[in-house]
């Protein structure tokens, strides 16, 4: 049974734990934990700490994943629980979580995907730049850039797993790069 | 040390599985999520329609007291009117918006704009509405049945003096005019005398006559009034005179 539904998608097996097969949570458990660590890993350095995130977010997936649409993306609804366990486990740590207000939330803002940073940063070297870059850049630039260079979401999904508008996604990608573009050259 | 990570792994889906096999964590049902979906738009709805009942009170307010006409006596009459605004209603009308925004941020079709559209949304929704509802006899009705104390809930909220009576600002229908001003009948029936001096600002203009609803602006000393201006207004904005009062059902 479990090598038959191994093949099967993301959210045919979450629609399989909702109709009553758990056992087969473990697939989802299997394809997500990795994901989940190293996202976790770019914003706590503690290893016991990340390994309670990564458990917690799984306990919570299978609490609530009867609440999870199988038309969605099983990802993105995953990686929103994750960012609601970071955003809690950087609050105990009393390190400044994502502000839950903030200006580039409020109003509208044009973004325009600027090339002459694109080719600097190109895509394939973007995750040892990030990489080099990441402790210096703040919360809320950090993780739509993690997101979106190292787990490969867009940026519609981005916006789903933080609850910001797509368009504060893209000024804040943009806005990470031209940081980091910056770092590199001090 | 790919061991130790296999082993890390097998033991983190080993505790979520045992978790769940020992029951130590449990799946909530749907209906969990179905009613906290249904609670959340029943909340956006009941604070929809709150809201629209205060912003339209607040006008029908400032209408019975005069507050709304007051602009158009100048620096004078905007600082009375700013003294006068209803700022408790004003204040809970905004707390029921953020607490409104706070759970339409729920929906994907809101969090994924940003926060100044829906809001803009929400003010004008709430402003047209309020004042479609400000222009029906919603609230006169509600004013009188609570005058008559046949509002039980809402009766003390419509019968707070200050809700139609303002200071310094009297509104009434001209009963006679005299040498030096006018006699006014006020909402409650009580006479005011209105001293009318050189200095007295009449707008649309200085023709009066009697019958006509006017708001007056001025310091009042027992049944007198010295009127610093004196507005016109239409019969419209009279519907809470003790004459327009609807009638009572049949029993």
């Amino acid at each position: 049974m479990r090598e038959e539904v191994s093949q099967e998608n993301d959210e045919k097996i979450a629609f399989l734990v909702q109709s009553g097969k758990v056992e087969v949570f473990s697939i989802l458990i299997k394809r997500y934990e990795d994901k989940i660590k190293r996202y976790s890993r770019k914003f706590l350095s503690d290893k016991e700490d990340i390994n309670d995130v990564v458990q917690n977010v799984f306990i919570k997936a299978y609490e609530n994943i009867q609440s999870f649409d199988t038309k969605r993306k099983f990802s993105s609804w995953l990686y929103r629980i994750a960012h609601n366990e970071l955003v809690n486990a950087l609050k105990k740590k009393k390190k400044n979580p994502l502000l839950l207000f903030d200006l580039d939330i409020f109003f509208p803002q044009q973004f325009h995907a600027d090339n002459s940073i694109e080719r600097e940063i190109d895509r394939q070297d973007a995750k040892e730049i990030i990489d080099k870059c990441l402790d210096k850049l703040a919360l809320k630039y950090r993780e739509p850039i993690i997101l979106y260079y190292f787990e490969e979401l867009n940026y519609k999904e981005i916006a789903d797993i933080m609850r910001i508008p797509i368009s504060t996604v893209g000024i804040r990608i943009k806005r990470a790069k031209e940081l980091m573009k910056f770092i590199l050259k001090k | 040390m790919a061991d130790t990570n296999n082993q890390q792994q097998n033991s983190i889906s080993d505790i979520v599985l045992n978790k769940i096999k020992s029951g130590g964590v449990k799946m909530r049902p749907k209906i969990y999520f179905v009613l906290k979906t249904i609670l959340i738009i029943f909340g956006t709805a009941v604070l929809t329609l709150l809201i629209l009942f205060l912003v339209s009170f607040i006008v029908f307010a400032m209408r019975a007291s005069g507050t709304l006409f007051l602009p158009s006596f100048g620096v004078f009459g905007l600082r009375i009117l700013f003294i006068s605004l209803p700022w408790f209603l004003i204040f809970a009308t905004v707390i029921s918006v953020i607490l409104m925004e706070i759970l339409a941020k729920h929906f994907a079709i809101v969090y994924r704009r940003p926060i100044v559209y829906s809001i803009l949304f929400i003010i004008i929704l709430v402003l047209l509405g309020g004042i479609i509802i400000e222009r029906t006899r919603f609230h006169p009705s509600l004013f009188w049945r609570s005058q008559e104390k046949r509002l039980p809930i809402m009766g003390g909220f419509y019968r707070d003096p200050s809700i139609t009576r303002l200071q310094n600002v009297h509104r009434g229908i001209i009963s006679e005019i005299t040498s030096n001003g006018f006699l006014i009948k006020k909402p409650d029936n009580q006479m005011l005398t209105i001293i009318v001096t050189p200095d007295t600002q009449f707008l649309p203009g200085r023709e009066i006559k009697e019958g006509e609803a006017v708001v007056v602006m001025g310091r009042r000393e027992d049944d007198t009034v010295y009127a610093f201006g004196i507005r016109r207004i239409e019969d419209q904005f009279n519907m809470f005179m003790l004459e327009h009062r609807p009638p009572r059902p049949m029993r």
